[in-house]
């Protein structure tokens, strides 16, 4: 009986863990949008000066090799994968590369980027956060009259969002390209036939852009809650950074389910 | 007990240490007789640790030699130091328990890879082990709910369930209050009266130099530069020497940065 | 200039790059050498098992439920247009058990077990456990590394085999939602399609996924330099280099096509 008892308020307890966690991390996305506002939305607001464009940097510029090989390499698996099945099956490979064209710019590109960026943006922007955490600077920074979210998480979001949707479809290309090149080495598909983009349609183009968009915001928001969260000295930071990654990646996951579902129902079959 | 200089058990011959260029240890000579407790004294960043992890292997010296029973020890690869480490304990400054086990388990660890010990017969054995250092209610506490104290005095349990006959302490007392450090203290003579055991102690502090010392070794500039029992160094007419017991904030000690 | 500024630093970050790839053949070498013979701890491997399976094993689920969902959901338009309803079950669940579940899987354990393992060792790096251990003469690789990775093996083979069915209850679930395709003629898409090939062909990679992972995260771990910072900047590093090596592990397994 105590036992059952003991179980039901460890579940309890753990039930109101989540909570109090969904609704920090909900404050922190508040939070930041707020950020925006106050930095951004107002003339002769103090601004971090060039966090930004630094930022962009760190996030864009220093991810270019680590996506450019990634996506490289899953793009040429994919259709490996694929003319593999569809030669046994169906025998005509001309189909792949049309579909493939439009799977790539309304999912496989942004997502699997995505998937990327948050493991390697993900942890750093923990990692960064959750260092300045654990030895007192975000205190320091609220001392001086500064709120961290503004100073830290601002120009991480807006640079996220940025670059994400700008890798997303470097990505893509890369994907598409890696892909046509194995379909042709590997299978003797043709590239004329291979690349074409008639399936792809307006709409494609805005889902893929409208994912990059969501995955972006939500990479920053989740590592930057987590970083922040982070308590104790180097053991903290590694959970925060762990935490991070996974949940980022996860954000990812579940933001293209529910992206893709809602897709589904507005235009039919035909997204 | 004379503390024996006849049979030097670990000897330092002109060893030279430098990291990133900075040379640390410049030509030091030691000599640890066998039983006797030897403070290395310093100050800070002068290279006192350092010289006690040569012995163990986890530094290399530039050049130079170091002998310990007889056979040099200071070209052994990590595989040979193995052997050196279950003769030479080493207690280190922050007492390096594993965090993710209790205390029990903590000292149980070498007795079940070295004993060949069965886990169960291991922690019992451990227990015997912590009431040695007086920790006898505490062997199912982690380490992170314990006094720096008590970790120190885990620390040497562990390291004394290999039976060695050297014991390394690295500033065992420093960020100890006054009580606390004398146990400390207390522990280490017992360790070489009753045991034995020979006890190298890197320590800045001089209560615990003035009363377990057997010898003193003062390092300066990278070298020994004062070597003799307390009283003979408190009497030394050296000014450096004297500027260091004192603790006078100015004088003759070059520092670096002040 | 800028393009000799370019040059620099793309130099610099190949040698980088090397210094790190030939420090994981290292430690994956010694690794090795120290599985012969294999006496592995069982204390240390049983608790990592344990550990492991406990973190990982709900993101896993939920990942793997997502993901069956997601490949059902792309596959969706071509299955509405061909009024092939059967085709259903055979894209996602060839997709699922040959590509997208293992990799998505392994990158999730990664950031859990992978990142959380590389903390966990830089943590006792910094705090100097792991030459506590040395100075107990207890080989680190032996008693703390090869555990970890024997454990990271056998459980991402095991989150697998699971993730594969969740993925593939997604799927049914998702198709049952969102296309009205009957539970029934999944299963038979799914029976009729699939074979044991495809399941071994993603099992054999989450087996060397899970030895990269494994021997990633411990290499980061224990060259951790400074702090909580450098935990990290250590534990980043772990998952973008895991990352990548499952990337590159991913494509020469399916050219190799075991």
């Amino acid at each position: 009986m105590n036992y059952l008892v003991d179980r039901i308020a460890g579940v309890g307890a753990y039930a109101l863990g989540v909570l109090r966690a969904a609704f920090e991390l909900w404050m922190v996305f508040v939070g930041t949008i707020a950020g925006i506002w106050r930095l951004y939305g107002r003339r002769g607001a103090t601004r971090p000066p060039g966090a930004l464009v630094e930022q962009m940097h760190v996030i864009g510029n220093r991810s270019l090799l680590f996506i450019v090989v990634t996506v490289g390499f899953i793009g040429m698996v994919m259709i490996y994968q694929a003319c593999l099945q569809f030669s046994r099956s169906v025998g005509d490979l001309s189909q792949i590369g049309v579909q493939f064209a439009r799977l790539i710019v309304s999912d496989l590109g942004p997502t699997l980027t995505s998937m990327m960026l948050a493991t390697r943006v993900g942890a750093g922007i923990a990692a960064e956060i959750g260092s300045m955490k654990v030895t007192e600077q975000v205190d320091a920074l609220r001392m001086s009259g500064v709120l961290p979210i503004d100073y830290l998480l601002v120009p991480r979001f807006l640079a996220s969002i940025v670059m994400t949707m700008v890798l997303s479809i470097l990505g893509a290309a890369i994907m598409y390209g890696a892909g046509g090149l194995t379909a042709y080495l590997s299978f003797g598909v043709n590239p004329r036939v291979f690349y074409d983009l008639a399936m792809v349609e307006p709409r494609h183009l805005g889902l893929g852009l409208l994912k990059a968009f969501c995955y972006g915001a939500a990479i920053p928001i989740v590592s930057g809650f987590c970083g922040l969260r982070a308590r104790g000295s180097s053991e903290g930071v590694g959970w925060a950074t762990t935490a991070a990654v996974v949940g980022s990646s996860f954000a990812v996951i579940a933001l293209d389910f529910m992206l893709s579902v809602g897709a589904l129902w507005l235009f039919g079959g035909d997204v | 007990m004379s503390p024996g200089a006849a049979a030097p058990l670990i000897e330092f011959r002109e060893v030279h240490k430098a990291f990133d260029g900075k040379p640390v240890l410049r030509g030091m000579n030691l000599t640890v007789g066998k039983g006797e407790i030897l403070f290395i004294i310093g100050t800070s960043g002068v290279g006192k640790s350092v010289t006690i992890k040569h012995l163990v292997g986890f530094l290399r010296i530039d050049t130079g030699e170091i002998w310990f029973d007889g056979k040099r020890v200071d070209q052994l690869d990590e595989k040979g130091f193995y052997a050196v480490r279950r003769r030479v304990g080493m207690v280190f400054q922050n007492a390096t328990l594993f965090d993710s086990m209790t205390l029990a388990e903590n000292v149980a660890l070498p007795l079940r890879k070295h004993k060949k010990l069965r886990h169960t017969s291991a922690l019992a054995e451990a227990m015997g082990r912590l009431e040695q250092v007086y920790l006898t209610g505490f062997s199912d506490r982690y380490p992170a709910e314990l006094s720096d104290g008590m970790r120190t005095r885990a620390a040497l349990a562990r390291t004394l369930t290999m039976d060695p006959e050297v014991v390394l302490f690295d500033e065992p007392t420093t960020g100890l209050d006054p009580v606390n450090a004398r146990r400390i203290d207390r522990l280490i003579l017992e360790l070489s009266r009753n045991l034995g055991v020979t006890a190298v102690v890197v320590s800045h502090d001089l209560a615990s130099i003035f009363s377990i010392a057997d010898r003193v070794a003062f390092l300066y500039q990278g070298r020994v530069h004062a070597v003799g029992t307390p009283a003979e160094l408190r009497d030394s007419p050296d000014p450096i020497v004297q500027q260091f017991i004192q603790g006078q904030s100015s004088g003759p000690m070059e520092t670096p940065g002040f | 200039m800028i393009g000799e500024r370019a040059i620099n630093a793309v130099g610099t970050r190949a040698v980088a790059v090397s210094r790190e790839i030939g420090g994981i053949t290292i430690l994956f070498a010694q690794i090795l050498r120290a599985l012969l013979p294999p006496r592995l701890d069982g204390r240390e491997l049983v608790k990592n098992l344990h550990k492991m399976g406990n973190r990982s094993v709900p993101i896993v689920a939920l990942t793997a439920f997502f993901t069956g969902g997601l490949m059902v959901v792309q596959a969706a338009p071509f299955v509405q247009r061909l009024q092939a309803t059967s085709l259903a079950g055979w894209a996602a669940g060839y997709a699922v058990l040959r590509e997208v579940g293992p990799i998505l899987i392994a990158l999730m354990f990664s950031g859990r077990v992978g990142a959380n393992n590389t903390a966990e060792l830089g943590t006792m790096t910094v705090t100097e456990q792991l030459d506590g251990l040395r100075a107990l003469a207890i080989d680190p690789i032996r008693y703390l590394i090869v555990p970890r990775v024997v454990a990271m093996m056998v459980m991402l083979v095991c989150l697998t085999c699971i993730g594969d069915l969740i993925a593939l209850a997604g799927a049914m679930l998702v198709a049952k939602g969102v296309l009205d395709i009957e539970f029934g003629i999944m299963y038979a898409s799914f029976v009729e399609n699939l074979s044991p090939a495809d399941f071994l062909h993603g099992i054999y990679k989450s087996i060397a996924f899970g030895l990269s992972i494994a021997v990633t995260s411990c290499y980061f771990g224990v060259t951790v330099r400074g702090g909580a910072v450098g935990v990290g900047r250590a534990v980043n590093a772990a998952v973008v280099a895991a990352a990548v090596s499952i990337m590159l592990l991913d494509f020469f397994l399916t050219y190799l096509n075991v």
